[in-house]
């Protein structure tokens, strides 16, 4: 078993006159399969980076490109989340419906990892 | 209203040899260009478990074409309960995962149509959600007459 650490600040100094920034912190044990750090280049076809086989899973995305953008589908047509050029998410995942990745135009580089908890 | 995201992941003993220690940063825009997003909604609720809710706007009510509707959506969960308390989170009526007591979450959401919500239900009891919505202009409805 091992730990992970995940932490996400967000920040800003005029989306209010509240100045925001904070952090969030957890801990979670993860205990089955991990896809440690990976990057893979996409196409506009689909590319499924998160098979069904996974249980609860937590999981990180980010589009390393530079100006194209890469969809994300969790069940396949159901449009998820648009990643845009340098954009992340970490989510956790039940497992029980694929996540399908591929890009908007051309072929930019999807970074990602899958931690079974 | 140049908003930052950072994360960072880390662990010492998920791979033996090689620390784990993953970081990212963004600034948040609409999408497909470079302008900063122009609102922000947040706040702490309760919710009890069993009922659907949805959190945050559908596409319809936000201003702009589908190209400018580009959420970002942070939740975690607050409840201090066991394991038995969690929010299932999905995208309209695809259950994606489970939020337990202390887990938190951050996407870009890609509101394209209004078949594409954000849908909440707490499972176990009362669930305390913390949540922060950074999206376009929303178009209030109008008042009942």
């Amino acid at each position: 078993m091992a730990t992970l650490i995940p932490t996400l600040t967000l920040s800003s100094t005029d989306a209010t006159t509240d100045l925001l920034n904070f952090s969030i912190t957890d801990s979670l044990n993860i205990t089955q399969d991990v896809v440690g750090p990976s990057k893979v280049k996409l196409t506009t076809s689909d590319l499924e980076i998160g098979p069904t086989s996974y249980g609860k899973s937590y999981v990180y995305l980010k589009n390393t490109d530079d100006t194209i953008a890469i969809n994300i589908e969790i069940t396949d047509g159901n449009s998820t989340m648009q990643l845009a050029a340098g954009e992340f998410a970490f989510f956790p995942w039940t497992g029980a419906a694929g996540i399908v990745a591929f890009s908007a135009s051309g072929t930019p580089y999807l970074e990602y990892a899958i931690f079974e908890a | 209203m140049a908003t930052t995201a950072q994360i960072s992941i880390t662990s010492a003993d998920l791979m033996p040899g090689s620390a784990l220690n993953i970081t990212a940063s963004t600034t948040l825009t609409k999408a497909g260009v470079t302008a900063d997003l122009d609102q922000k909604e947040s706040g702490v609720i309760k919710l009890v478990s069993g009922t659907e809710y949805r959190l945050g706007p559908l596409a319809t009510e936000m201003a702009g074409d589908a190209h400018d509707i580009a959420s970002y959506l942070y939740v975690h969960n607050k409840t201090t309960e066991d394991a038995t308390y969690y929010v299932d989170w999905g995208i309209h009526e695809t259950m994606i995962g489970r939020l337990y007591a202390g887990d938190w979450m951050f996407i870009p959401w890609n509101a394209s149509d209004d078949g594409a919500e954000i849908e909440i239900e707490p499972q176990g009891g009362t669930n305390i959600i913390e949540y922060c919505l950074f999206n376009s202009d929303v178009i209030l409805p109008s008042a009942a007459a």
